[in-house]
């Protein structure tokens, strides 16, 4: 080292200055300009180039592969909200997105979770006050599938309890269930396999929609008022007494006389379906 | 190093999700598979019970692309403790990750990268190394990356820093020969030459795969077929390092199941004719 060489870099400020390159969203040359120690020595300083290629085209290599694996996998995991974007625009949300919420986690899977939270303020989302929830529920969709295992209750928990045990019987949903609850049927923008993608926007209307998984598939379905206040009931880690759920149903119920043939439908349905759990007795 | 905590496996491939019900389902022959272990660190679902029915019928190995041993970052105890979780679980035959770090500062790049080739960052890197072992309660196996940049502290060459970390934190070495091919385009280097430098007692495993060539530079994608150059850098690795456990990688166009078995097929017969040609020099030495 001569006596006016610059110091040489710890391996931390090489690789945050590295970093800061990579994930800068206007590109390796105007990061470049933005980092004094290199608009001072040139990148050269920390990366060499050659004949072939420069310094900065070799770290634009890593530049562009962090952004398009991120948006590549971003497309697979949001499908729908890709399809109403559009690519430009999906292409401008990600990158937007990646700026207020980097990847932090050592899975992938992880690098989307924070979507339909920012596409709440997103400029985008203005004219199409849909897209949080159409987010939210391709999220719930993709944790559904990845969740904790469970024994759901069945039909035959059923009928080995008492009938007279049964209104102090604690459940709760099962860990895959997600329960959502919005302004907008974003659901029926889904075909019943979400991989065929339908058009037209999603109604306004309020809406409650069921995700679960069975047998290794993630299905989902709207929800009526009644059983959308029941489910939710059980909803949480403390879930609920069975009586508390058919409270929860029965006061949706507008004819009282329907109330215990509707709670009797639901139960076989969501036995069915594997939503419950079983909490201790 | 202990060879037995590493038993030779046979030539496998790469567990991929377009293949997970024809392996989960059908038992197709292949010797072993590897797992991308991020893929499996969940709290449940179909993945884990797809791993749980492949491991009953295959040995497999977990390879990891997060542990970032080289970061300036403290060690993710909590990625550490997942793994060893998933490790209890499926009980591979081996661990693995890779010579790089993938993030700094918390964020994560999903990207492998390089390291500066320095005395420091040999002994840093090593004592974390270490460190993982002792978390993890095992000795794990490091891979050499591929890479698109060299920097200007770097103060030895790749090969000669892959050794000393392996041997300061005492490990196994994964060696990825499409990434010393890649790597010898991209920063003009001779591959022989890098794999005559590694040790031979370190050496537990191959990686194969197929890369891009983008006249400048050679991206490790892939996503193509082994081309001819890696095949017989592997040829010359097995020569040196003898029959090591081989791993076709495929994880971008995923091929049909039987285009991986007919690349590791093709490993097998490729390592056999390098073994059965040198005991027949040796056994033509001997009579001599």
């Amino acid at each position: 080292m001569t006596p006016t060489d610059p110091p040489p870099l710890s391996l931390r400020d090489l690789q945050l200055q590295l970093m800061r390159m990579i994930v800068a969203p206007t590109g390796v040359a105007e990061a470049i300009a933005e980092e004094p120690a290199l608009a001072a020595n040139g990148l050269g300083a920390i990366v060499r180039g050659d004949d072939r290629l420069s310094a900065r085209e070799r770290v634009e290599i890593y530049a562009n592969a962090y952004f398009y694996r991120l948006l590549d996998v971003l497309k697979e995991d949001y499908p729908l909200t890709f399809t109403a974007l559009g690519s430009d625009r999906f292409h401008n949300l990600i990158t937007s997105y990646l700026l207020e919420f980097p990847p932090t986690e050592p899975s992938i899977f992880f690098a989307g979770r924070h979507l339909a939270d920012f596409l709440r303020t997103y400029p985008a989302a203005v004219e199409r006050p849909w897209l949080p929830e159409l987010a939210g529920f391709e999220r719930a969709m993709l944790e559904a599938f990845h969740a904790a295992d469970a024994t759901p209750l069945d039909a035959s928990a059923l009928r080995s309890t008492p009938p007279a045990e049964w209104p102090g019987w604690s459940m709760r949903l099962a860990p895959a269930v997600r329960l959502l609850m919005g302004d907008w049927a974003v659901h029926e923008t889904a075909g019943p396999n979400p991989a065929v993608i339908l058009p037209d926007p999603p109604r306004s209307t309020p809406a409650a929609i069921a995700i679960w998984r069975r047998d290794g598939d993630v299905l989902f379905r709207g929800l009526e008022p009644p059983e959308a206040a029941g489910l939710a009931r059980a909803a949480g880690a403390q879930g609920a007494r069975f009586e508390e759920i058919c409270a929860a149903v029965a006061a949706k119920i507008a004819n009282p006389g329907d109330a215990v043939e509707s709670i009797n439908r639901m139960l076989a349905r969501w036995l069915a379906d594997g939503l419950l759990i079983e909490l201790d007795r | 190093m202990e060879r037995a905590e590493f038993p030779f496996l046979g030539y496998g491939a790469g567990l991929r999700r377009p293949h997970y019900a024809e392996v989960a389902g059908g038992r197709p022959r292949m010797d072993w598979f590897e797992i991308v272990s991020e893929n499996f660190m969940v709290a449940g679902g179909p993945a884990l019970k797809t791993l749980e029915r492949v491991r009953a019928n295959y040995p497999v190995v977990m390879h990891g692309v997060s542990l970032s041993i080289g970061s300036t970052d403290p060690l993710d105890r909590d990625y550490l403790r997942q793994l060893a979780e998933l490790a209890r679980r499926i009980e591979p035959a081996w661990i693995s990750d890779h010579l790089c770090w993938t993030g700094a500062a918390g964020r994560n790049l999903h990207d492998l990268m390089p390291m500066p080739f320095t005395e420091e960052t040999v002994a840093y890197t090593a004592g974390r190394l270490r460190t993982a072992q002792d978390i993890l309660g095992r000795r794990i196996a490091i891979e050499n990356v591929s890479s698109y940049l060299t920097y200007t502290a770097s103060s030895m060459a790749e090969w000669e820093f892959v050794a000393a970390v392996a041997d300061a934190a005492d490990c196994a070495i994964l060696l990825d020969i499409n990434n010393i091919y890649v790597n010898a385009f991209n920063h003009r280097f001779d591959p022989y030459a890098y794999v005559d430098a590694i040790p031979r007692e370190r050496v537990v495993q191959f990686h194969l795969a197929g890369h891009s060539d983008y006249g400048t530079y050679l991206l490790d994608s892939h996503d193509h077929p082994i081309c001819d150059g890696v095949w017989e850098l592997f040829d010359y690795a097995v020569g040196r390092f003898g029959e090591a456990s081989t791993l076709i990688e495929w994880d971008d166009r995923i091929p049909p199941f039987a285009t991986l078995a007919a690349a590791a097929d093709e490993s097998r017969s490729r390592a056999r004719a390098v073994l059965s040609r040198r005991v027949r020099s040796r056994a033509e030495g001997a009579t001599r």
